[in-house]
């Protein structure tokens, strides 16, 4: 087996990830836990989108349900974060499964359309339900302790991330790896071929927004955590856009991709802090680049340059190909 | 009966202009099969072009309009040239997301040029701001202004794709782009021309628009997804269909900030949209249609 393969570099990162918190300060620390919380974000968007081929815009709102369902039942009914950070994944889960009840009868744009009508109304009920979400100013979420154990909030936070963050990252490779993987993969490269094998196109497409939303609400969560304070603001279309570049630049249809994506996406997004404005530039030109010169994103230029590096569902297609082109020829039908 | 008149008029001004950004958005998609999600920041580019011209440079308010309409034609030639013409081999996920990735790089630069933290830039209006009395109907003449041009704009779009040359190439080429090559027609000219015309519509909708609302980086995105939901509305090919589903959406969220709550104005759109889709998604125009969902 080669030395530089997908479970070797994962297994590397492990290692390097658990020693962060020994030589990092508080801002790098941070960071590092953002990037974890972004692994979770972008696996679950890659199942949906790179695997499953839906295109989704409501992650974004996804996560915001997960961060307020988790903050919100802290406040109001004072549960511990134990049962209401598992509580607001649920939530989350429940809305993905939700909103995939139309979508499982819509494809293409009018699925873009219909989730991003979705996700601006959930940023409406945001900053708009007074009473229940504190509107649009937002509000601060308690702490956690993590008492018995001897570890800083912020250490035990990173590494409870980091923990979250493995087991879905376990999870997500075993999931696109088995009969289930395979079957989102042929409904993205064409669903009507996918029926006639058999496969339930609504169980598993409900099941891809179903994962989806189960790692968005896990970030969220964790997102509540990391910041203490919660409002409509984060949870918006350029949320929704980081996620996106995350999951194109690592690679569409790969686990390992999301990964990598989610590390470079947040590296760039600290660098640009300052800027609003250059970091809109920088995500959108980022978003471009990658679509249109490096579709395989960063494992594709991985599994061209070391030999062993394998991923058996990566989506990109060679250019070229058949069926793509026939977009810009008015074949819509075929394709949808 | 003056509440109803005077949000059924407000509905149908903002609803015209709705219907332009449609109308753009059809024109595109109907030729390319895409969906520009960057049409919202072309029509926020533009209005900030019409801006600098007008208010800056202090140039008279039709010639904001042709730096506009021009600037926008401009800017659609150049990001397809630029984006969309190496992208078209790709699938139509790689698509929407060059265009959205397009729309955030327009709204950072106009964020750059014009903005500043939570600037709303105002256009001056170019007629008298006072409301009229029409018997028991108030008029705002600002506002009528822009139905005016909003109706000249689509009456001249429709013209140029009934009778010139240019718009008849570019319905042969939405009807079947196979037959339209073997005529000796260069589909891929026609595509750039579809995003020219579809952003200069933009454009020229962004100017009407502009001294009703105000100017800021973040306005594009939600007259883009109101654009969408009206072409939606419309079937997604039909220029009458985007017509009628911008004023439907004008009117219905003017209705429902007027009767209902003024925080409902934001979201009655978006119901609307998740509705229609859910019970015809084909769009209400198009109901004899075969799905193309």
């Amino acid at each position: 087996m080669p030395m530089f393969c997908r479970r070797n570099v994962l297994s590397g990162l492990f290692i390097l990830a658990l020693g962060v918190p020994a030589f990092s300060n508080a801002y790098q620390l941070f960071v590092a836990n953002l990037i974890l919380i972004y692994v979770l974000l972008a696996i679950g968007l890659n199942v949906l989108v790179g695997y499953a081929g839906q295109l989704a815009f409501a992650n974004a709102a996804m996560f915001g349900i997960g961060a307020y369902a988790t903050a919100l039942l802290q406040v109001h009914l004072s549960w511990p974060f134990y049962f209401a950070f598992p509580a607001g994944t649920l939530i989350a889960m429940a809305v993905g499964l939700l909103i995939s009840l139309p979508a499982l009868r819509l494809s293409g744009l009018y699925l873009a359309l219909s989730t991003l009508a979705f996700a601006q109304f959930t940023q409406w009920v945001f900053s708009h339900w007074d009473n229940l979400t504190f509107g649009a100013g937002g509000f601060k979420s308690p702490p956690i302790s993590f008492a018995p154990l001897p570890v800083s909030k912020p250490v035990g936070l990173y590494y409870l991330s980091l923990i979250v963050a493995t087991c879905v990252t376990l999870f997500a490779q075993n999931v696109v790896a088995s009969r289930i993987g395979r079957a989102f993969v042929s409904i993205r490269d064409g669903d009507v071929a996918a029926q006639s094998l058999g496969i339930d196109l609504l169980g598993h497409k409900a099941l891809a927004f179903g994962i989806s939303g189960f790692t968005a609400g896990l970030a969220g969560g964790l997102y509540s955590q990391l910041l203490n304070f919660v409002s409509p603001e984060g949870f918006d279309l350029f949320q929704m856009v980081i996620q996106k570049a995350t999951i194109v630049v690592g690679g569409l249809g790969s686990i390992t991709g999301s990964v990598l994506g989610a590390g470079a996406i947040i590296i760039i997004l600290e660098l640009l802090r300052e800027a609003k404005g250059a970091q809109e530039i920088v995500f959108g030109g980022v978003l471009i680049l990658f679509v249109t010169f490096f579709r395989r994103g960063i494992v594709g230029s991985l599994q061209q340059h070391f030999r062993g590096w394998d991923e058996p569902l990566h989506s990109a297609r060679p250019i070229g190909s058949a069926l793509p082109s026939q977009v810009r020829l008015g074949e819509k039908e075929s394709l949808s | 009966m003056l509440l109803f008149s005077y949000l059924l008029l407000g509905g149908i001004t903002t609803g015209a202009l709705y219907a332009l950004v449609a109308i753009g958005l059809v024109v595109v998609n109907k030729s390319t099969g895409i969906i520009n999600f960057a049409q919202g920041e072309l029509f926020m580019f533009c209005g900030f072009l019409a801006w600098m011209t007008h208010v800056q440079f202090g140039l008279a308010y039709p010639l904001a309009f042709i730096a506009a309409t021009v600037g926008g034609f401009l800017l659609g030639i150049v990001t397809d040239r630029l984006a969309f013409r190496a992208l078209a081999k790709t699938d139509i996920v790689g698509l929407v997301l060059a265009t959205v990735g397009l729309a955030f790089v327009l709204r950072g630069t106009a964020r750059m040029i014009w903005g500043g933290k939570g600037d709303y830039l105002s256009f001056p209006p170019i007629t008298s701001p006072e409301p009229v009395m029409i018997g028991d109907i108030m008029v705002v003449p600002q506002q009528m202004a822009a139905l005016a041009g909003a109706i000249a704009i689509m009456l001249v779009f429709a013209a140029f794709f009934r009778f010139t040359r240019i718009g008849k190439i570019m319905r042969a080429t939405a009807d079947n782009a196979k037959a339209a090559t073997l005529v000796g027609i260069s589909i891929q000219n026609v595509y750039t021309l579809a995003f020219g015309a579809g952003a200069a519509i933009a454009g020229a909708a962004a100017v009407l628009a502009a001294p009703l609302t105000l100017l800021y980086p973040d306005m594009g995105f939600s007259f883009f997804i109101k654009g969408f939901a009206a072409a939606v509305l419309g079937g997604l090919t039909s220029l009458s269909g985007a017509v009628v589903g911008g004023l439907l959406v004008g009117v219905i969220e003017s209705m429902a900030g007027g009767y209902i709550d003024s925080s409902m104005m934001e979201v009655a759109p978006f119901l609307l949209i998740m509705l229609v889709l859910i019970i015809c998604p084909t769009g209400l125009l198009s109901l004899h249609k075969t799905r193309d969902v």
